[in-house]
C-alpha cells in the first residue's frame, strides 16, 4: 500500500536519487515543511493522513528524527478503515516509546480494537501493545489480553499474540498480572494443537514459571510430555519442520524452561526425558551437507546438553556430551567451535569433577588464538570456569601470556578474571604476589584500583609474605616503565616493610629512595600523595636518608594541589622534630591487619542488573559458585513469594550473593565446598481442596476399602482401584469423560506434603485429551518410605468449555502398608505388654470394622473385644509392627480402641484412622 | 529476549530498523556501530558476536556473562542483524534470521534490496508476523504468509472501499504488480493492487 500512494513512491525514488547527503537532508526538509503545513491546516482526509503518516515513518526509518505525525497517527489508529489503521498503529510502534505521553490517547482506541470481532483488528491491538505497552497499558489492558488468550473462541493467530503481548505486560508491571491464579489456565493452552501457539504461550510460561516454581508446576510435565512427542513420537504438523528438524525453536524453549526448575524426582518424568535427550544427542550423529538443517540440529543439541548438565552432571548423558562437545570445539565450522566453547563452559561451572575437560586444556589454549574474537572470548569464559587449584598455574600463565597480544576491548575483563583466579586457586602466597605484580605491569591501565587494593590488603595481613613482596615490587618497578598502580603498590609495601630488606645489596634505604621517587614525576596527585606517606614512613625507619625526604617535603609545601600541600607541611613538621621524639615513631607504626573481607573483585565481575529479561540458568565460575547462586536465587523467590513486597529485598540479597561467592576467600591449598546451606522451607503450596456433601465419604470410605469412587461430578468421575504389597502399592485411577464434548488439556498431578516418607507417581505421562464419554486409566506407583499422616492429593485439570480444577485427596493413608502377621495368645499379650504404654494411643468410642491388620480370633478372654495385629512396611524406616484391641461395651454403649506399637507415631496414626469410619458409621 | 532487528546493506545504509527496547542513543549512531563491528568480520568467521560496545547505546545488560550479543547472517548486499540477549539460542536465531529472509522471498518473489526500500511497512508488517515485542511469535513459513495475505486482503478491502475510483477490488491478482522500479507505483495504480 506505500505505493498505492503516488507522493510517498515519488519521495522514496527522490531521496533514493540523492547523490549525496546534503541533497537527501534538503528534500526532506522540504517535505517535512510541507507535511507540517499541511498539519497545521487540518481537514486532512484519511487517505492524505496516512500518505503523510507513511511518509514520516520513512523518514524515521532512514535514521532521521521526526517531531511530527503523533497525533495524526494516533487519530489513524481510530479509523474504521484497515489500511489507514494499519499505517496508524505501524507510526504508534514506530515513533513513540513506552513512556511516551501520546499513549495515553490511544488506551481507549486498543481497547475498541481489543473488543473488535475482527481478528485483524485484535491482532494490530495485540502487536501494539506488544511493542509500546507500559505500565499503564499493563493496568489498564492486561485483563482484556488475558481474555483474548483464554478465549476457546480466539483464533490461533490472536491466542499467539496475546501470549506475548501479555507476557509483555508481565514484564512491565508484574503486580498487575495475578500470575499464580492464572498459572493452571495458562498453562493449559501448552496443550494447543496449533505448534505456534505452544511456541508463543511456551515463552510466557517460561517468563511467569521463574518467578513463580510452584504454581506452574505443572508446566514441567507438559514440557516434557511434548518433547517427547516431538522427538520421539514426531507427532507434529509438516509445515513446522524447520528443514526436516520439528520445530527447533519450540524444542529450544522447552529444554530451556526445563533447565529453570529443579530435576525432577517422578521417576517416570525422568526416565522419559533422559530417552528425550538421548535421541536428541543421537540424531546428531551424522551432520548432513545442508547448513540450515545442521544449525537447527545443532541449536537444539546444545540446548539438550545445557539441560543434561543441569540435570545431573554425573550422568552417562553428559558423557556422551563430553566427547560431542570435545568434537565440536576443534570443529572447522566456527559457529560449532563458538557453541562447544560456549557448552563446556556450562559443563565446568557445574560439573563435580574436571577431568574430562582438562583432557582437551591444550585445545582450549589453542582457542585464545582463534581467528574470531568471539571464539577468543568464549575460550577465556570457558578457562575461568574450568581453572583449579591443579591447573591454576598453566591456566593463569597461558592467560598472562595471551594478554601482552590480547584484543583491546579482552583486556579489562582478563585482568579482572585473571586477578580473581590468580587469588582464588593460589597455591603459594608467593605465586600470588608474582602474578599479581606481573598482572599490573603488563596491564596496568586495565588494572583496577581493586586489585591492587587487595594485594595490599593480603601482604599486610601476612606476615611472612611480607619481605618477598616487597624485593618483589622493588624488582618489578626497575622497568624503565611502570603503570601508575604499579607505583602505588610500590609506595605502600616498600613504605610498609622497605626496612626488612634495606640491609641486603641492591635494596639499600637510598636506592629504594631513587627508585621510587624517579617514578614520581610521571604521577598524578594521587599517587603523589602516597608516595608523601611512604616517605614520612622512611624518615621513621631510615633515618640516613632523612635529608633527602625533608628536602621533598620542603618542596611540596609550595605545591598548589590541596591535598599535596596539607601533606607535606605537615609531615614536614613531623619530621623536623628531634631525632630522640617518640612522637613520629608512635604515628609510624606499622599498620594493622585488615579486618578479614571479601575481595571487591567478584562484585565488579557481577554487576547486578534489572530483572527484566530471562534470568541465565548458570553463571561462569566454578560449581561452588553456582551452587551459591542457586541457594539465594531460591532465597529470593521465597521472599517474593511469601508476598511481602519488599521490592529492596531483590537487590539486598543478589548483593549479598557477591559476598557469599568470595567468603571464605582465603588462599588455602583446597578450597573447600562451602557446606550447601539447607534451603529454606519451601511454603506450603498445598492445592485447595474440592469439597462437596460426598467427598469426604467417597474418601472415607476408600481408606479400607480397595476400590470404589473417590469423585464424581457431571462432568467427569474418578475412579480408584488398588493393591498394596508391603512398603509398595498400584493405584489404579479411572478417569471417565462423561459429558459429550472431549476434555482437553487434560492434567493429572499429585502433590505429595512430604516427598520424604512418600512417593508416588504416574507410570507415564496422562494423556491431554480424554474423548467424549470415554474412561482412560492411569496408574500410580506408590512407594511408603516412612511414616505419613498426610494423603497424597490429587489436582485433575481440564477444559470442557471453560477450566476446571478439582483437587482431591487420594485414600493412601498408612494402614494401606500393612501385613497381617499370625500371633498366638501368649505372644500377642507378651508383646502388647513389651510395648507398654507408653507408646499407646487410646480412645473410647463405640462399633467396628477393619483395616489392613488381621483380626486374631480367641486371644482375648472377653469374647466381645476384637484383637488385631499387622506389621507396616516402609522402605526406608523398615517395619513396624502394630497391635489393637477393640472393648466394646455394649452396656455404656462406649467402646475402647487400644494400639500399641514400636513407633509412637504408627500408633497414634493408626488409631485416628481405624476410629474414623467406626465413629462416622454412628452418625447416620 | 530480541532487543534489535536490523537489516542494512553492505555499504551502512539500513533498510530496517527495529528496536524491541528504547535506546539511548540516535538509531543512526547504533546501526554505524553495528555496521563497524560486522563489516569488519571477514567471511568465514562465526555469525555472533559478543558486543559490550552496545551498553552506551542499549543500556547496561548486567553481570558480565550476560552482554549483548549481535547475530548476523550476510545475504547477497545485506546484512541481517539481530542484537539478542543470554534468553535466546544463537542458532536459534540465525534460523529466524532464514525465516525471515524466506518469509521476504515468499511476499516479494525473489525479494531484492530495492523490495526493502519501497515496501518498508511491509516488511515491517512481516516482521510483525514472526517477532513481537522482541520474542518469537511464529517461526513457520506457511503460517507467515497466510497471516500477511491475511492483513494484505484487509487493507486492500479497505483501500477499495475508501477509492471508488481504483480500478480494482479483492477480486484482482493479489500478487501481481510487483515493482522492482520506482515507476512501479504506476502499475501499481493502473492495477489498483496495493500491496505490492
Amino acid at each position: 500500500m506505500a505505493t498505492s500512494m503516488r507522493g510517498l513512491t515519488q519521495f522514496i525514488a527522490d531521496i533514493r536519487g540523492a547523490r549525496v547527503k546534503e541533497l537527501e537532508e534538503k528534500r526532506i526538509n522540504k517535505e517535512m515543511a510541507n507535511i507540517r503545513k499541511k498539519f497545521k491546516d487540518g481537514n486532512l482526509d484519511g487517505y492524505q493522513k496516512k500518505k503523510y503518516v507513511a511518509k514520516i515513518v520513512f523518514t524515521y526509518i532512514l535514521g532521521y528524527k521526526v517531531d511530527v505525525g503523533h497525533m495524526e497517527a494516533v487519530n489513524l489508529i481510530s479509523s474504521p478503515k484497515y489500511s489507514e489503521k494499519q499505517i496508524g498503529y505501524l507510526a504508534v510502534t514506530l515513533l513513540m516509546h513506552e513512556n511516551s505521553d501520546f499513549l495515553r490517547l490511544v488506551v481507549n482506541s486498543i481497547r475498541k480494537d481489543l473488543d473488535s470481532n475482527s481478528e485483524v483488528d485484535n491482532c494490530l491491538a495485540l502487536h501494539a501493545i506488544a511493542n509500546v505497552g507500559g505500565s499503564e497499558m499493563a493496568e489498564a489492558l492486561s485483563e482484556d489480553v488475558h481474555r483474548l488468550l483464554i478465549s476457546p473462541t480466539s483464533q490461533s493467530f490472536v491466542k499467539k499474540k496475546a501470549a506475548l503481548t501479555l507476557l509483555r505486560l508481565y514484564r512491565k508491571h508484574p503486580e498487575v498480572i495475578p500470575a499464580a491464579e492464572w498459572a493452571l489456565r495458562i498453562v493449559s493452552i501448552m496443550d494447543d494443537q496449533d505448534l505456534g501457539v505452544v511456541i508463543c504461550v511456551t515463552s510466557l510460561v517460561m517468563a511467569l514459571a521463574q518467578d513463580h516454581l510452584d504454581a506452574f508446576a505443572v508446566c514441567y510435565t507438559k514440557a516434557v510430555d511434548r518433547l517427547h512427542r516431538l522427538v520421539i513420537g514426531h507427532e507434529y504438523s509438516a509445515t513446522y519442520a524447520y528443514y526436516k528438524v520439528p520445530s527447533p525453536w519450540l524444542q529450544v524453549k522447552l529444554l530451556r524452561l526445563l533447565q529453570y526448575y529443579p530435576p525432577t524426582e517422578d521417576p517416570t518424568i525422568s526416565s522419559i526425558l533422559h530417552q528425550v535427550l538421548q535421541t536428541i544427542m543421537n540424531n546428531c550423529g551424522e551432520p548432513t551437507r545442508n547448513v540450515q538443517h545442521n544449525n537447527a540440529q545443532h541449536a537444539v543439541l546444545f540446548e539438550a546438553i545445557g539441560l543434561a548438565i543441569h540435570l545431573d552432571t554425573n550422568s552417562p548423558l553428559v558423557g556422551t556430551a563430553a566427547v560431542l562437545l570435545a568434537r565440536f570445539i576443534s570443529s572447522k565450522e566456527t559457529n560449532v567451535r563458538y557453541l562447544g566453547l560456549d557448552t563446556m563452559a556450562h559443563l565446568a561451572a557445574r560439573a563435580e569433577s574436571l577431568d574430562s575437560i582438562k583432557i582437551h586444556q591444550n585445545t582450549i589454549i589453542l582457542s585464545l588464538r582463534d581467528k574470531d574474537i568471539s571464539v577468543r572470548r568464549r575460550a577465556l569464559d570457558l578457562l575461568y570456569s574450568m581453572c583449579d587449584v591443579d591447573n591454576s598455574e598453566i591456566i593463569v600463565g597461558e592467560l598472562l601470556r595471551y594478554l601482552r597480544v590480547a584484543d583491546y576491548a579482552l583486556r579489562e575483563e582478563m585482568v579482572l578474571k585473571i586477578a580473581i583466579l590468580t587469588e582464588k586457586y593460589a597455591n603459594s602466597y608467593k605465586w600470588y604476589v608474582d602474578m599479581i605484580l606481573q598482572l599490573i605491569s603488563t596491564a596496568g591501565e586495565h588494572v583496577g584500583d581493586e586489585v591492587w587494593f587487595r594485594v595490599v590488603q593480603i601482604v599486610t595481613n601476612t606476615e611472612d609474605l611480607q619481605e618477598y613482596a616487597a624485593k618483589a615490587v622493588f624488582e618489578h618497578l626497575k622497568a624503565p616503565s611502570t603503570h601508575e598502580s604499579l607505583v602505588k603498590v610500590g609506595g605502600y609495601i616498600l613504605g610498609e616493610y622497605g626496612h626488612l630488606i634495606a640491609n641486603e645489596p641492591g635494596y639499600s634505604p637510598l636506592e629504594q629512595f631513587q627508585l621510587l621517587h624517579s617514578k614520581s614525576q610521571f604521577c598524578v596527585a594521587a599517587t603523589r600523595a602516597l608516595l608523601l606517606s611512604t616517605y614520612i614512613k622512611w624518615v621513621n625507619v631510615f633515618p640516613e636518608i632523612k635529608p633527602q625526604l625533608l628536602n621533598i617535603f620542603e618542596r611540596y609545601r609550595h605545591v598548589l594541589d590541596a591535598e599535596l600541600q596539607q601533606r607535606a607541611c605537615e609531615f614536614y613538621a613531623l619530621a623536623s622534630r628531634p631525632d630522640d621524639d617518640e612522637f613520629l615513631q608512635n604515628i609510624c607504626e606499622e599498620m594493622p591487619p585488615f579486618p578479614p573481607r571479601v575481595s571487591a573483585l567478584l562484585g565488579s565481575l557481577n554487576r547486578k542488573h534489572g530483572d527484566t529479561g530471562d534470568k541465565r540458568t548458570w553463571i561462569h565460575g566454578g560449581k561452588e559458585a553456582n551452587l551459591d547462586r542457586e541457594i539465594t536465587k531460591r532465597k529470593t523467590l521465597m521472599v517474593d513469594t511469601s508476598g511481602s513486597d519488599n521490592t529492596a529485598s531483590g537487590p539486598a540479597v543478589g548483593g549479598q550473593d557477591i559476598m557469599n561467592a568470595l567468603a571464605g576467600l582465603t588462599i588455602s591449598p583446597s578450597p573447600n565446598a562451602p557446606s550447601s546451606t539447607p534451603l529454606l522451607e519451601a511454603p506450603s503450596n498445598q492445592p485447595r481442596l474440592t469439597t462437596g456433601a460426598s467427598v469426604d465419604r467417597w474418601f472415607d470410605k476408600l481408606t479400607y476399602a480397595a476400590e470404589g469412587v473417590l469423585y464424581e461430578d457431571v462432568q467427569i468421575q474418578v475412579g480408584i482401584k488398588s493393591r498394596y504389597q508391603s512398603h509398595i502399592g498400584q493405584l489404579a485411577v479411572y478417569l471417565g469423560n462423561k459429558v459429550d464434548a472431549p476434555l482437553t488439556s487434560f492434567t493429572a498431578t499429585v502433590h505429595v506434603s512430604d516427598p520424604e516418607a512418600l512417593s508416588v507417581s504416574f507410570a507415564k505421562i496422562p494423556p491431554s485429551t480424554i474423548s467424549s464419554r470415554s474412561q482412560t486409566q492411569q496408574l500410580l506407583h506408590v512407594e511408603c518410605k516412612k511414616v505419613f499422616t498426610t494423603p497424597p492429593i490429587l489436582t485433575v485439570s481440564f477444559l470442557a468449555g471453560s477450566h476446571q480444577t478439582i483437587s482431591i485427596r487420594l485414600p493412601i493413608v498408612l494402614t494401606k502398608f500393612f501385613e497381617h502377621v499370625k500371633l498366638g495368645q501368649s505372644d500377642f499379650f507378651e508383646r502388647w505388654k513389651l510395648i507398654g504404654g507408653e507408646r499407646e494411643a487410646q480412645s473410647i468410642f463405640s462399633v467396628v470394622s477393619g483395616h489392613r491388620l488381621n483380626v486374631l480370633e480367641e486371644i482375648d478372654p472377653n469374647p466381645n473385644n476384637l484383637v488385631a495385629a499387622g506389621v507396616l512396611h516402609m522402605s526406608v524406616e523398615g517395619k513396624v509392627g502394630c497391635l489393637l484391641r477393640l472393648e466394646p461395651n455394649r452396656e455404656a454403649k462406649l467402646c475402647r480402641l487400644t494400639v500399641r506399637s514400636t513407633s509412637g507415631d504408627v500408633a497414634t496414626e493408626v488409631q485416628k484412622l481405624v476410629q474414623k469410619p467406626l465413629m462416622v458409621s454412628q452418625v447416620p | 529476549m530480541i532487543h534489535a532487528v536490523l537489516i542494512f546493506n553492505t555499504s551502512g545504509v539500513s533498510r530496517l530498523t527495529k528496536f524491541y527496547t528504547p535506546l539511548h542513543q540516535s538509531i543512526q549512531s547504533v546501526v554505524q556501530k553495528i555496521f563497524s563491528l560486522v563489516s569488519t568480520r571477514p567471511a568465514g568467521l562465526c555469525n555472533f558476536l559478543d558486543a559490550p560496545e552496545l551498553e552506551e547505546f542499549l543500556g547496561f545488560k548486567g553481570d558480565a556473562d550476560e552482554r549483548w550479543r549481535v547475530v548476523y547472517r550476510s545475504y547477497a548486499t545485506l546484512y541481517f542483524i539481530f542484537v539478542v540477549d543470554g534468553a535466546e539460542s544463537e542458532l536459534g536465531i540465525l534460523d529466524l534470521i532464514q525465516v525471515l529472509v524466506e518469509s521476504l522471498d515468499r511476499a516479494f518473489e525473489n525479494v531484492c534490496e530495492l523490495d526493502l526500500v519501497f515496501h518498508f511497512d511491509e516488511v515491517h508488517h512481516i516482521l510483525a508476523e514472526i517477532i513481537q515485542g522482541g520474542l518469537v511469535l511464529e517461526t513457520n513459513v506457511e503460517e507467515i504468509d497466510v497471516s500477511v495475505q491475511e492483513a494484505a486482503r484487509a487493507r486492500k478491502d479497505s483501500f477499495a472501499s475508501s477509492n471508488p475510483l481504483s480500478l480494482g477490488g479483492s477480486g484482482l491478482g493479489p500478487r501481481g504488480g510487483n515493482m522492482k522500479t520506482p515507476l512501479g507505483w504506476l502499475t501499481g495504480k493502473l492495477t489498483g493492487v496495493g500491496a505490492r
